[in-house]
């Protein structure tokens, strides 16, 4: 009854803002807003929010027509579709408002991106494409010595972060995990409230991270380190915890029998169980950190992506080349030695 | 609370009532004396499993109280509880080893109750505790399987390992649920055998689940049957007679023989 219930609000609300979201695309297309009317946000969001009011008015008189809405489709429950009779594809209502949406999003993508097939045949841009490639395919040897150096440290740096990311995710996934924490009202509140700045902080981009702390501590490796620990601790705890939750229940049942203590039935009857897989999501967070830590330095976190900006801003694109070439090098054999480790520990 | 001298359980009005509502039993009260070996039979569902894991408080009771050696155990809380299920061993169905340890260090995983933790968890068991599993292991005739990994060994004997394991909390009362369902029935007879060991020669007292109605009358001295959560039978093996075991299972079932 209750799912039924969250399902139809949940179906609603999606065909509301498709709903308004086409009738916004159609009121810019009639209006043709100029720039100033286009940047007054909190105008804009009210209409926005009304033709969405108009679209959930709509949604639901299309429900109580029993018409099928994309929404319905989604989130209907499984035993009622088996219940509808089929009908002919293009008679579904279901099928336009999504064929409908998408064709819109697509013209309306075409627009913004400024899409445009003689700007990317254009001589003289082209010409320069050119160069650059070429220039990016003989690269600048000289530079190697640095080029390796700056990538050492970018190796490193991502090395730090996932092995200090290490005891902290194994400390809090115990905490982030269900079946450990969902006996008692008390443990259920630090679950959630873990789990929620958990995903608030994951969705923090290491990039973000690397901005905010290259003004801390100052540009260099140590804020690009400091950036991907933040970001593995929530990474490497949501992985843990979900190892946790699938561990088997028959060992926790079986150790807590004999008596022994909850640090003891973690330490004997769940970490065997995690361990492994521990280790090899841990081998490919580094592998991950490593290329982040490359897109980090971009913004001023040390290692070979500082390097990289450094020369792609002064135009000197065969020392670019260099360094996109070590970088390619690196990252794919880290990709595939972490492939073959993480394979051997299955 | 004044119970006769042999009397090492005693349940009294049990209730169990989970967070969804399912009563799974309804005023239990029964008794068990030192050294019997006690088998609750009853379909699948009836509260077996509740019942066995209300004993060692794996489930909190809803009402009624638990006796055990004339001590109430109802409401003990923590170290408590922890010291009740040392003195209360149990068995599972699935076994419940852990898999990747040894099995020398799954029996020795009984004895972490009376380990202080940072010992535990360095591994650091004294060699007289590993002397002693040793010692169990050989009694359940495993002895030369120890330094293997327990996952390795066969259904029948991750069930011994288990044993031992129960063996090593040295416990006055031990719980079985369903010991030998996923066993053969050859492997069965052993695994009923050494309980039946530890129940005679040791002087542990077995309550016992099973589904075999040929395996009760064979191991136990005294039978309680559930039906829906209640108790619809109290008495010797030898007592449940067609009429009874109709009761029990229904009307349409049929004896089983696991011989
Ligand atoms: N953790 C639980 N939460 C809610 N209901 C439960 C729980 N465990 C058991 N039950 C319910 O309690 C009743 C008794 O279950 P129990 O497992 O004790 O039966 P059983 O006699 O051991 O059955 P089986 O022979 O299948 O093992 C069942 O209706 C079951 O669905
Ligand atoms: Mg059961």
């Amino acid at each position: 009854m209750l799912t039924k219930k969250n399902g139809s609000l949940k179906a609603l609300i999606l065909d509301s803002f498709t709903f308004g979201y086409l009738a916004s695309v159609v009121l810019l297309v009639l209006s043709q807003p100029d720039e100033s009317s286009l940047m007054e946000l909190g105008r804009n969001t009210l209409i926005f929010s009304l033709l969405v009011a108009v679209g959930a008015v709509v949604a639901f008189i299309l429900e109580k027509k029993g018409v099928v809405s994309l929404g319905n489709f989604i989130f209907e429950l499984a035993h009622l579709k088996m219940l509808r009779t089929p009908k002919a594809w293009y008679r579904n209502f279901w099928l336009w408002q999504l064929l409908i949406s998408f064709v819109v999003t697509l013209i309306v993508g075409f627009k913004l991106t400024d899409f445009s097939m003689y700007d990317l045949l254009d001589e003289s841009g082209f010409q320069g494409a050119v160069r650059i490639f070429s220039a990016l395919l003989s690269p600048e040897w000289s530079v190697l010595p640095r080029a390796v150096l700056a990538i050492i440290e970018t190796i490193y740096i991502a090395f730090m972060a996932t092995v200090m990311a290490i005891p902290v995710a194994f400390v809090l996934a115990f905490f982030a995990a269900k079946n450990i924490m969902g006996r008692t009202v008390g443990g259920l509140a630090i679950y959630f409230s873990l789990r929620t700045l958990l995903n608030v902080s994951r969705s923090i981009e290491p990039l973000i991270w690397a901005i905010i702390f290259s003004v801390w501590v100052g540009i260099g490796p140590f804020a690009g380190m400091l950036a991907l620990f933040f970001h593995s601790i929530s990474s490497l705890t949501k992985q843990y915890s979900e190892i946790i939750e699938s561990a088997d229940e028959g060992p926790i049942e079986g150790i807590t029998a004999t008596g022994a203590n909850s640090i003891q039935v973690v330490w004997y009857a769940i970490v065997p169980q995690v361990i492994l897989p521990y280790i090899a999501f841990t081998i490919y967070r580094w592998d991950i950190n490593v290329r982040m830590a490359t897109i980090i330095g971009l913004v001023g976190g040390g290692g070979i992506g500082t390097l990289l900006i450094q020369y792609q801003g002064q135009a000197m694109w065969h020392e670019v080349g260099t360094l996109a070439l070590l970088i390619v090098v690196i990252v794919w054999s880290m990709d595939t030695v972490s492939a073959y480790l993480r394979e051997a520990l299955k | 609370m004044d119970l006769p001298a042999d009397t090492i359980l005693s349940v009294q009005n049990l209730e169990k009532t989970f967070d969804n509502g399912v009563r799974a039993l309804k005023n239990i009260s029964f008794d068990v004396k030192r050294g019997e070996f006690l088998v609750v039979i009853g379909l699948s569902g009836s509260g077996k499993s509740t019942l066995l894991r209300c004993l060692n408080r794996m489930h909190d009771p809803t009402a009624g109280k638990i006796f055990f050696q004339n001590e109430n155990v109802t409401d003990w809380q923590g170290p408590q509880v922890r010291e009740l299920r040392r003195k209360i061993a149990m068995i599972f169905q699935h076994f419940n080893l852990v898999t990747r340890h040894t099995v020398l260090n799954n029996v020795l995983m009984g004895s972490l109750a009376i380990m202080p933790t940072w010992k535990s968890l360095l591994g650091l068991f004294p060699e007289s505790l590993q002397k002693k599993a040793m010692g169990y292991l050989q009694l359940v005739g495993i002895q030369e399987k120890a330094r293997i990994r327990a996952g390795q060994l066969s259904g029948g004997q991750q069930q011994r390992v288990a044993i031992a394991r129960a063996l090593m909390q040295e416990p006055q009362l031990l719980l079985a649920d369903e010991p030998v369902a996923s066993l053969d029935p050859a492997t069965c007879h052993v695994v009923m055998d050494y309980l039946e060991k530890v129940n005679r020669e040791l002087g542990v007292t077995v309550i016992c689940n099973l589904h075999f109605l040929s395996l009760v009358r064979r191991y136990a001295t005294r039978v309680i049957a559930l039906k829906a959560g209640e108790i619809v039978f109290q008495g010797s093996p030898a007592d449940i007679d067609e009429e009874w075991f109709r009761r029990i299972y229904g009307e349409s079932a049929k004896e089983v023989h696991v011989n």
